[in-house]
């Protein structure tokens, strides 16, 4: 075993997303099989306690390339010199909160991290965001993070996507690993544009489109968009608490393609930075497209035919974070 | 898609619980039975919890894990142990407040005796069975009697846990990973009297093999507090996080699993609750109990051999006594 350890930190550390997280990262699923880590765990103060449980398990797992786990509520311990960031915390929605409220707490939050990535982080940092509304409070703190570049901050559709493949997976009667090319439009919210009309279905042994492996334009066109729109929700229902195996598993993904590059000839869906887009979405935003990753760089994919259909669902999600970015930018500057 | 084996059917019980929750994704994802293994995995639960089941269910299908043929959850026994290959046994009847430890036996021996029974009727007979659920040790022994027609050899409880907690105990007090500390030994009941034994246990370090007590220099502590701290360290736990180890036992539950499947490596052995007929340390027969063994071709082997001084002698009956008294007053109940 080989390397310097990389720096990883995960916010909302002794919280339930987090507690699915922490050992597929400590095992080595994201960032390699013979990468040791430093795990950074942040939370706030009052989660300490749970904090230090959390911290006695990932020892008791007894994992090899764990080299040390560092629990805190300190933001310049936190931070400092990270390879990589998991943004998971954030203010969650409570009863009677309206939109605005939300809006406006979270950008108190991703501003300070976006301060401490600025001033602690190392400036070739990943900064993945998950904590909810997961687009703009990454838009937010890569803005207040000027001098890390902002292709470094991404925000989590992975979930969403993996959820489209397993929706037209169970529908064709194969695994979820024979669909590809699914994409995420947009917003990590129920605005967000499950797209299959780029994606390849292999039945068979040939790789069939989607809408020719499904035959059923209906529901391509109408269930399951709102099935995976509102998969969330539908969990929630079940179980009673929030999906935490699945994004667990959605963060991982994210990560490690980040981290080792996507396969030729595939491209995932991530939440990046709008500027200079080739498909005719605002500037300034944090929209989830189709990329390719190498070398840890992403780039969209651009050249794909867009029908009306689609154009009228991504203007939409793109308009919804057009509303939130403007709304939040005021509060940064309050 | 490269050619892949036929699926093997596993089952977990207590599937919508917290355990579950943080296991059933590894084995979904290929980390127990093997990267091209695909998987039928069932899950059972009481009743009240199917719908949370159906959320499990739902999540599953969300990680898009392509070893995973089939998911079904289910109530009924008939479903859930057909054709088993593997039996993860985590539910089981929790201590409520002001229960005895009789009525916790009682209840638990009325759930492995069903289960047992469901895996004579239904399950393979070459099932390969882990109890997790506690009290692990006799809840397992009663699974067993109630399946005659399974090899006993086919029932393990699990003590991997201790064991992963006794070796990392050791390699922070070295300041080496978890993974050069090898040869812990966890001997007895999955309780409070287990004995974490490390006279055996070897660490390397910086490329040298070194005996655990001349690595660690402290033998008061590898008596004393390194003992208690492994015997104690499910409580510390619960105390922190409000809740019991789900991730760490998830983990243990997965090698457990993994080294029964695939085998442990020359010249290391690893902590199972198994049968004690026929051992060679003066234990009493017809307990499960935790001993050191070595698994090859999914068959273990106590490590026979190993001298026993006289501290970890009385450690070693003190553990047993327990579980002769636990196995009594359960078959008391069995025979009702």
């Amino acid at each position: 075993m080989s390397a310097e350890p990389v720096r990883v930190l995960v916010t909302g550390a002794a919280g339930q997303i987090a507690y699915s997280l922490l050992f597929g990262i400590a095992k080595g699923d994201v960032f390699g099989k013979d990468q040791p880590i430093t795990l950074i765990l942040l939370d706030i103060t009052p989660m300490l306690p749970v904090l230090g449980g959390v911290v006695m398990e990932l020892q008791d797992c007894a994992l090899p390339l764990l080299r040390e786990v560092i629990p805190t509520d300190k933001e310049e311990v936190a931070f400092k010199d990270l390879d990589a960031a998991i943004l998971v915390g954030s203010m969650p929605r409570r009863e009677g909160m309206e939109r605005k409220d939300l809006l406006k707490a979270n950008v108190a939050i991703f501003k300070s991290q976006g301060a401490a990535l600025e001033k602690y982080a190392k400036k070739t940092v990943k900064v993945l965001v998950v904590g909810n509304p997961a687009n703009t409070n990454c838009l937010i703190a890569a803005k207040s993070a000027p001098s890390i570049p902002k292709e470094n901050f991404s925000c989590l559709t992975r979930l969403d996507h993996n959820r489209a493949r397993s929706q037209v997976a169970m529908r064709c009667g194969v695994p979820a690993t024979q669909v590809k090319n699914v994409i995420i439009w947009g917003n990590h919210s129920s605005t967000q544009y499950p797209d299959v009309h780029h994606c390849k279905v292999n039945m068979a042994g040939s790789d069939l489109a989607c809408f020719d492996a499904v035959k059923d334009d209906d529901w391509l066109k109408g269930a399951f968009i709102s099935t995976v729109q509102q998969r969330g929700a539908a969990v929630i229902a079940a179980r009673k608490l929030s999906s935490a195996m699945s994004a667990a598993k959605a963060i991982c993904d994210h990560m490690r393609d980040i981290w080792s590059g996507t396969p030729e000839g595939e491209f995932v869906s991530m939440g990046v930075y709008s500027s200079s887009n080739s498909y005719g979405v605002a500037e300034d935003l944090i929209y989830s497209f189709p990329v390719h990753i190498k070398d840890k760089q992403w780039k969209i994919v651009d050249g794909l035919a867009i029908n009306e259909f689609s154009r009228g669902k991504m203007d939409a999600t793109a308009a919804e974070l057009v509303e939130e970015r403007d709304t939040a930018v005021t509060f940064l500057s309050a």
